[in-house]
Parts: structure tokens; sequence; C-alpha cells
């Protein structure tokens, strides 16, 4: 479980740190840093595990340094907790002034007994299992050397830490962009939903059982839906095609000839079902975005389930009053920027009051410092 | 468009994993039901407010509406509670539930659910203490839904039980008797 991150000079997260329950929903205005949140774990998840150099857009070019700070390093934090032990990971990227280069300054992975990566420009030292002294290296100071690591016998531990990585799920759904076809399976779904086909159909291959247990699901929250399947479309091709049960007979529609608002639930369910073969920290903007009213709570309610049962994880970001009245009192942490400077934060403890209002409400009104007894 | 047909009003994510828990071990449950909860403030007051709101609400739905209700005793205990919102209502120009005919249950843990999580977990719970521990988080009280439901089969809940608990059994018998 993902438990804390630190993040210093990226875009308004000024020494800036978070700390994460089994389930987080993360408020605030446009603009306060949720968003930056989910942004830092998927760009550090893609110099880990997804083959980025370290100054790619899709990881830390120079642009996503905070504008007004000119300083060349950034430094982002992970704690993660696995089986009850305590990993800390640390990355310090350097950029060299505006020119668009960008290198490891320092990476080190430790537990609470000792290292087992450091890194500090391109000298790498490896520590086996018991913190003893493995190999030293020279190496490229443009990527992550961790992410290029193979499993071993005696890295057990950074093994299982960069498997928590990978089964991070970063997703900022976005309905208009899913692709019908998949010509082959793909392991990851992206950060959008677009290859939900080719997701799907790896999950077919590896988790049947899940995705049964999803279309099982997804019948009782669309109504006429009936399955979920994969139709061959050419040699290697399959096109995903929802079909449902109405009035005058049964029929399908492609996945992108669905709603934007089924497509959604169904990746959504999809994913809770997955839940149950594997355990993942999944991190989503905004997924009551083209949701129907009715349909937000049943899932919020099964993925907490998810998260209080089989050591799941959530992290949300949220406008939507639905979100901040079932989860804001208790799992709610409240990210604030004054006039557009750094970002702080403030937890749910701190955004209770007897004045009988609805906490969307409060925040709506932007009354949530009368907590503290401001006046309003 | 799924229709709700439960609707449980309750004070935090712990009575609601409780109460659905339960409910979903006992095989009560064809459906999520609504939760209304606490949304910040006192939780008790919350309660107290809405409760007219959902009866009113549930009178104007079909007969196979229910509505769940879950509120801690504290210091007032079961009949103070109770009291209390057959006061809210009177405030609000409505009948308080007619039990025999309405698919109403109101349960009130007393001190407080973690009294009842208490017993479940084989202590013998006092209902004027209020310190009783939080779960560290409320999916934890699984095994003490487990712990309910064996008891509810077996007939009996383990003596001494909480007046508070017999209370809710009783309740929830003549609730399932209404399903």
């Amino acid at each position: 479980m993902l438990t804390r991150l630190y993040a210093d000079n990226y875009k308004c997260l000024v020494n800036f740190e978070l700390h994460f329950g089994d389930a987080t929903l993360l408020l605030g205005t446009n603009g306060a840093g949720k968003s930056s949140v989910l942004d830092v774990v998927y760009r550090l998840k893609q110099l880990l595990v997804g083959g980025r150099q370290v100054g790619d857009p899709e990881a830390f070019p120079a642009s996503t340094r905070t504008r007004w700070g000119h300083r060349d390093v950034q430094t982002i934090a992970l704690d993660v907790e696995l089986d009850g032990e305590r990993f800390e990971y640390r990355l310090e990227v350097e950029h060299q002034g505006d020119t668009g280069r960008a290198r490891v300054h320092l990476e080190s992975l430790t537990t609470g007994s000792g290292p087992l990566f450091r890194c500090s420009l391109g000298d790498a030292e490896l520590f086996k299992d018991d913190h003893s002294e493995g190999p030293r290296l020279s190496v490229n100071w443009t990527e992550s050397f961790l992410g290029r690591l193979s499993a071993g016998q005696s890295n057990t531990r950074l093994t299982r830490f960069m498997d928590f990585v990978r089964r991070l799920v970063i997703c900022r759904l976005h309905p208009a962009g899913f692709v019908p076809n998949a010509s082959q399976e793909s392991t990851l779904l992206e950060r959008n939903g677009s290859n939900f086909a080719a997701w799907y159909r790896h999950l077919m291959q590896e988790h049947p059982g899940q995705t049964v247990e999803a279309v099982s699901e997804l019948r009782t929250v669309i109504d006429g839906f009936r399955d979920l399947r994969l139709e061959k479309a050419g040699s290697d091709t399959r096109t995903m095609l929802v079909e449902f049960t109405g009035d005058d007979g049964d029929y399908s529609l492609q996945v992108d000839e669905v709603s934007d608002g089924k497509r959604i639930l169904l990746v959504l369910y999809t994913l809770l079902g997955l839940a149950a073969a594997q355990s993942f920290t999944l991190l989503i903007d905004e997924p009551d975005n083209f949701l129907a009213l009715p349909e937000i709570q049943p899932w919020l309610m099964a993925l907490s389930d998810a998260c209080g049962d089989a050591g799941h994880q959530a992290v949300i970001c949220s406008h939507h009053p639905e979100l901040m009245d079932y989860w804001g009192a208790e799992k709610g942490v409240l990210l604030e920027r004054t006039n557009g400077g750094v970002t702080t934060v403030r937890t749910a403890s701190s955004l209770g009051a007897d004045d009988g209002l609805r906490l969307s409400e409060r925040i709506a009104r932007g009354w949530i410092e009368s907590a503290s007894g401001d006046a309003p | 468009m799924r229709r709700v047909g439960t609707v449980l009003l309750c004070e935090d994510s712990q009575h609601e994993a409780f109460v659905l828990r339960f409910l979903k071990r006992r095989r009560l449950l064809t459906d999520r039901p609504r939760v209304v909860k606490c949304p910040s403030g006192s939780a008790e007051q919350f309660v107290r407010k809405r409760y007219p709101v959902e009866l009113k609400a549930l009178r104007k739905r079909h007969a196979k509406s229910a509505l769940i209700v879950v509120i801690d005793g504290d210091k007032e205990g079961v009949q103070k509670r109770r009291d209390q919102l057959a006061d809210a209502c009177r405030d609000a120009g409505i009948e308080d539930r007619r039990a025999d005919t309405e698919s109403v249950v109101v349960l009130v843990p007393t001190w407080n659910i973690e009294t009842w999580l208490a017993y479940l977990a084989g202590e013998s719970a006092d209902e004027t203490r209020p310190d009783y521990p939080r779960l560290p988080k409320e999916s934890a009280c699984q095994g003490h839904v487990e712990e309910l439901a064996a008891m509810c089969e077996a007939g009996k809940l383990r003596e001494p039980a909480p007046a508070s608990l017999q209370d809710a059994c009783e309740e929830y018998e003549g609730f399932r008797a209404k399903l």
C-alpha cells in the first residue's frame, strides 16, 4: 500500500507531503493540485517500469518544475508498505537549466532495516535482501537503473517493490478515446482507458474468473447488459462487443458505440473484478465523469469493500458531491492553494462542522474554513 | 434505471460496514441499498434530523421499500433514542414508524457500535463504557459479523449480552418477517 508521497519542485507541489489510507478522497478546487498528485505517481511509474528516460515528456521534463522556484533539482519520494515492511523510494532529478537535458541525481530504495539500492550520478550500488553489499556499477544516468534490474534470488525485496509499482493503476478515463479493436493483448490499461479492449483481452486470458465476476456485477448496474465479448475481426484482431437484451430481442454494439457513461462503467467494474485476482493501488481522477447519479454510490460501495477486504487501495480525485458526502468526512483530504502558491493539505478530521450542512454544500459555499471558527 | 429498495440511514462507515455485511451474510440484501450517512459534524443529530425525511419518503414508495436506521445510544440508551426519533417525527408533523406494517428497523448500539464489536470479539461488554476502541478499518468487522450470524443461527446470543444488541435482534426478526 502506498502510505506517503513527497514531492518538491514538481508543478504546484513544493515540499509537499501527503499520507494515504486504504481509501483516500482528494478534494479541492480546480488547480489545487489533485491531478498533480496522480500525475507525479504516473510519471514515476513511467520512469520505473515504462522504459522512459528521466527527461522524456511522459516522465520528468523540465516543464514539470515549479515555475516560480527556478530550481533545477526535483525530488519525489514514495513510502510503500508491503506485507508489513516499509519501503522508502527516493528520486532526485537534476535538470540542466532549460536545455531539456536531465539526469538522475539520486535514486534509492531502502527498508526500515537498511538499503536495497542506491544510485548517485551514475554510480549504482546494489544490496542483497539481507542488506549486504552487492555489485557496484556505472550506469546510464538518464534513466532509472532500478527499472532495468531483473528479478533474482538475492533481490526479492527489491522485486516486490517493483511489482507494486507495476500494479499501480492510474487513470483519467476518457470514453471518446476508446478503441474497439484489439490486435494484441495489453497487460496495462492506458491512463485514458483507450486500450480497454486490448486490456480486457489480456484479462480474459490471465484472469478469466475475474472477467466473469465483472460481467456478473455489470448485469446489476447496466439495464439490459448481458455480456462483453471479443469477436474475431481478422487474423489477430478482436473487436469488443457489448451485448444487450432488449424488449425486442438481443443485440450487440461495438464498445465505442455504447454511451460514454456505459463505457466508463465497463472499465470501473472490470477494475473491481480484477481486484479479486491481485491486489493493486488504483489512483483515479474523477471516475464520476460521465456517470449518472444512481451509478456512483454503488461503485464506491463496491470499491470500499474491495479496499477493506483484500488489501486494495484507492485514491480518488473528485468534485462530485456524491463522493464528497459518501467518503469525504472519513477519507477526505482537502488540497488548497492560496493566490496561486504551493499546495497545502488538510485532512478530513479538520473538515467537520456542526452546522448541519453536507460537506459538499459547505465546499460549494467555500465555508470549509468555518470548521476552525474562521468567518466564511 | 436501478431502483433502490432499501435505505440505510446511519452515523458513519462503521455502522454501514457492520449492518450491510450482516444483512449480506444473512442473505437479506438483494441489491445495494442507498446509504445515507453523516457527512460531517454531529452524527447522532444528523440521523435524528434525517429520520422523518426518510420515513416520509418511504411512505411515498411501494410497499417493498425498507428503511434501516442505526443510531448510537451513547449515554441516552435505546428507549430514549427511540423517543427522540419519535419526537423528531412529531416535530416534522408525521406519524412515527408503524411497527406492525412498515419495514422500518431502528438499531441503537449502546454505548456505540464498538460496544457490540467488543462483545462479539468475546469480551463481556459494558454498555455504560464509552471507550471501547475503534477497529483499525471498518471492514475488520467481518469476523464480528460472522460471530453474530452464528449466534443468530443458533437462536440466541451469548450471555450476558448487551441489552441493545438483544433489542436489535428482536428488531431484526420483526424486519425479516416483513420482507
